[in-house]
């Protein structure tokens, strides 16, 4: 009760991520062509192969459209005026901490990231943080090796290791799954890559920090997971962008591959810029997220909080291809004033005796619109699957939407499937026991969306739990009364 | 595939508004395919792999004896033909030709209330609109007894292609049952497609207990959309049964007006074989303290496949609403298959709405109980199948009617 008033005193500001950092920046021309791509390729020193692939991805692209489906409505976007390349000048390539630009430093201080290696409140978290196009530093990096763990940004990766990021980009998502993932493949930029060897539990939790700067650029960044037989890691990613009129395209893939007896839990907070009350400017957020549970006994779990971008377009994803593999997704999704979102998950059964679990929160308020969209699928011989989904909608205020979309498409007798979804607004005798105890209408709404979404954010790790929690309270602002 | 779009000789070419609606019809049909969004699931090969006619040789059959008492309204191959006319006051029916140049309702509704831009097959029927009947139950009128129209198709190796369009009005405070049953004879192989629409009008006070019974050829294609307005205080409900067809849908599209109006429907089908069963639904709830209830039931055995899509959706404003919606579906064999969109679409905030939705196979623990007290295997399934199905039943109010679906499902 107390944390959550005090969280609701702190939480007087709006958008507090919305500054921009003045800081020289290096840019490609706008404009998307092939030239683009060998100049994106040629600045990040890559081999051949991975052009390659850009070009690749490029061609099959111009062959797409932009998907129509979701419930969203936003100016087309012109792929032309993008600029997708854009990083912070440096002299040479930073060795260590000392020798990142200090304005970069300021930046991430400002944003409550320790790039410091420094004890943080749940215990020591790796970081990687990804400033426009580049990734500027990544953090516990020695510590990490001594275990085998690899944790560094994808470009280092292509350089270091070549043959890992060969074997696995682009297997969970191909190049030709949907026109957003398409275009990252073609001028992806940055991300990180993680790889932790056969039977390492990773001693810290791994963070990636993503930041938009620049103006009228895209971020197109490119995250691979591999967790390799009987291991485990926790990663956390975390995004803002500064307060600008204009929208912003964020088209990212993550893709993560899960072996035998491996867990791998993933979480996020999604707090990109929500453009401002009228509905002007915010992040277009266009993901692909998805992991691929290849051996036996493999776990993965998503869980999301989503409270930014004027635009989400999001379905972490499973592929539960290993016998007795389990999936999870957990998410919370908030949408105040002229946010979308159409988000959810597919869970893909193949393997014997596999589960998934899904438990979506979607919390709408203001004008905002907000979709859950999944789809759970059990393939003919996916033996004994089971899953469980549960969709619950609150709304707040009479002029906002909230939708619910899922596919169920079975094909094995013994599957177990159920699905279960709720909309309602906050009740009025919750309310009201609230208030009769004194408890401001603001406070008591608050508690209760809190209350609402704990069911997910216990899933999240305790720091991001609290972030989270806060990032509710402030995106409630002015919903209420 | 033939052309669906055939030129056949219609009444009523000299009615203006009458040929716009057809020519209307005709401009919007396009056969759905994979990407339709409401047709996803429900592919539609054996239309396009048929050559359908759309004239017969006249049959002499045998008519079909129900086995219930009502007011019995006789189809054969898509064809009113008048023969009862024992028909109590207060009850207007007539061919829907007929309707055309006499009843002022008929321009006022007709291709209104089923919209050919959204319904592909509506837009198809909406083409060849000739056959049909219109009904009318005028002011505080009470039908003690159902209607009951029997779609007989008879026919002997050709593939037959009908569509058939009612209108159904009930006015201020009148009250009615009506019963659709589907039925064939003569070669078991027959292939045929009916293409059915109703449009029906609830007006203040109205009450429509509507229920239907699809029992067609096994190479049957039935493809029916029962497209209802519901004013102030008035009620309709759905209630069907498919066991039939290797292509069968039953679509209702359910228009809540105004405050009070309220929708129930309950569904169940069974299959075998190959065939796909298709359940869609769609209730718009457009004022404040409206209604609406949903349970669909299904069995799927063999290699067939049960479709369920079903949709509510909430108007900005319209508060205090409910609205609630369950599917459930049993599978039987390995081969089967059930695809499933319960859809929720809310645009106020003051509303309670929930959908639920289950797939599964036999409870293994009720079968080893029934079998541990010397029932045999063949019959302990046969019997849970029958309770799962019973739920829906249950929910019929007539219970002559009720009683008649059982003792046709076993």
């Amino acid at each position: 009760m107390n944390k959550i008033t005090k969280i609701a005193d702190e939480s007087g500001e709006k958008y507090k991520y919305g500054f921009v950092t003045d800081i020289e920046s290096e840019q490609v021309p706008a404009g998307l062509n092939e030239d683009i791509i060998r100049l994106i390729s040629a600045k990040k020193q890559e081999p051949d192969w991975l052009l390659d692939f850009r070009l690749k991805a490029y061609a099959h692209w111009k062959t797409m459209k932009e998907p129509a489906w979701a419930k969203l409505s936003y100016d087309k976007i012109n792929y032309q005026d993008l600029a997708y390349y854009a990083a912070p000048k440096q002299k040479a390539a930073p060795k260590s901490l000392d020798e990142v630009d200090p304005e970069l430093l300021k930046t991430y201080e400002k944003l409550g990231i320790p790039l410091k290696e420094q004890e943080a409140l749940a215990g020591v978290v790796a970081v990687d943080a990804v400033f426009d196009s580049v990734s500027v530093a990544t953090t516990y990096r020695a510590k990490l090796a001594e275990q085998g763990v690899i944790f560094c940004s994808i470009s280092e990766a292509v350089r270091e290791h070549p043959e890992l990021v060969k074997q696995y980009l682009g297997s969970v998502v191909p190049y030709t799954d949907n026109f957003f993932a398409c275009l990252n493949c073609a001028v992806f930029t940055d991300g990180s890559f993680v790889y932790i060897p056969k039977g390492v539990r990773c001693p810290m939790e791994l963070s990636t920090y993503f930041r938009i700067n620049a103006k009228n650029t895209g971020q197109f960044e490119r995250t691979l997971i591999i967790a390799d037989d009987d291991s485990y890691v926790s990663y956390l990613e975390g995004c803002t962008a500064p307060q600008r009129d204009e929208n912003q395209l964020h088209a990212a893939i993550v893709e993560i591959v899960v072996n035998k007896n491996a867990e791998v839990k993933y979480s996020t907070v999604q707090n990109w810029y929500p453009g401002d009350k009228d509905g002007k400017g915010g992040v277009y957020n266009f993901v692909t997220k998805r992991g691929a549970c290849r051996g036996e006994n493999a776990k993965l779990s998503w869980t999301q909080v989503e409270t930014g971008s004027a635009v989400t377009w999001k379905y972490p994803s499973c592929i539960l291809q290993g016998d007795n593999s389990v999936g999870e997704f957990y998410s919370v999704a908030l949408t105040n004033n002229y946010q979308q979102a159409d988000t959810g998950t597919k869970m893909i059964h193949i393997g014997k005796n596999t589960s998934s679990r899904i438990v979506s929160k979607g919390i709408s308020a203001g004008h905002s619109n907000q979709t859950y969209r999944g789809l759970v699928k059990v393939v003919p011989g996916a033996q004994n699957a089971r899953n469980y989904s549960q969709c619950d909608s609150l709304l707040i205020g009479s002029s906002c939407g909230s939708h619910t979309v899922p596919y169920i498409e079975n094909r094995c007798k013994n599957a177990v499937i159920e699905h279960e979804a709720t909309t309602s607004k906050i009740s009025d005798e919750q309310l009201f026991y609230c208030l009769q105890r004194g408890i401001s209408n603001e406070d008591a709404v608050s508690l209760i969306v809190n209350g609402f979404c704990k069911e997910v954010m216990q899933h999240l790790p305790m720091e991001f739990a609290i972030e989270a929690a806060k990032l509710i309270n402030i995106s409630l602002e002015g919903s209420i009364g | 595939m033939q052309n669906l779009l055939q030129n056949k000789p219609l009444i009523g070419e000299d009615v203006s508004w009458l040929r716009e609606l057809r020519q209307k019809g005709h401009e919007s049909f396009s056969l759905p395919d994979a990407k339709t969004e409401y047709w996803r699931y429900t592919k539609l090969h054996d239309i396009r792999n048929t050559d359908y006619v759309m004239d017969v040789p006249f049959y002499k059959v045998k008519p079909v004896n129900v086995g219930l008492e009502g007011y019995i309204l006789y189809f054969l191959n898509g064809s009113f033909s008048p023969q009862h006319s024992n028909l109590p006051q207060g009850v207007e029916v007539m061919p829907l030709i007929e309707a055309v140049f006499t009843v002022p309702e008929a321009q006022k509704y007709l291709g209104k209330i089923a919209d050919a831009k959204i319904h592909p097959f509506a837009a198809l029927n909406q083409a060849y609109l000739n056959e049909g009947i219109y009904i009318k139950i005028e002011k505080n009128i009470e039908l003690k007894k159902p209607l009951i129209l029997v779609h007989h198709t008879h026919n002997e190796g050709e593939s037959l292609f009908y569509n058939l369009h009612n209108l159904i009005v009930l006015e201020e405070n009148a009250k009615a049952s009506l019963l659709e049953y589907y039925t064939y004879s003569g070669q078991i192989k027959s292939r045929y497609f009916g293409n059915h629409v109703n449009e029906i009008i609830l007006a203040k006070g109205a009450g429509l207990n509507h229920y239907k019974f699809q029992d067609e050829a096994f190479y049957a294609v039935h493809i029916a959309l029962s497209c209802a307005e519901v004013d102030e205080g008035a009620a309709y409900s759905h209630f069907c049964f498919q066991k039939g067809a290797n292509l069968g849908r039953d679509e209702t599209h359910i228009r809540l007006l105004a405050q009070g109006a309220a929708a129930n429907i309950a569904a169940a089908y069974k299959m075998e074989g190959w065939a796909t069963l298709d359940t869609t639904t769609e209730i718009e709830h457009l004022a404040p303290q409206t209604y609406s209830n949903q349970l669909i039931k299904g069995v799927v055995g063999g290699e067939a496949k049960g479709v369920f899509q079903g949709k509510i959706h909430i108007a900005p404003g319209a508060v205090k609403t409910e609205g609630h919606q369950l599917h459930k579906a049993l599978l039987l064999s390995d081969n089967a298959e059930t695809d499933c969109k319960p859809e929720l679409e809310i645009y106020a905030d003051d509303v309670q709405c929930s959908h639920g939705a289950a797939t599964g196979e036999l409870d293994k623990e009720q079968l080893f109980y029934m079998l541990s007290r010397g029932i045999g295997e063949d019959e302990a399934r046969q019997i849970l199948v029958e309770a799962f199905l019973d739920d829906v039943l249950e929910k019929l109010p007539s219970a002559e009617i009720r009683e008649w679906m059982k003792s046709r499902v076993k």
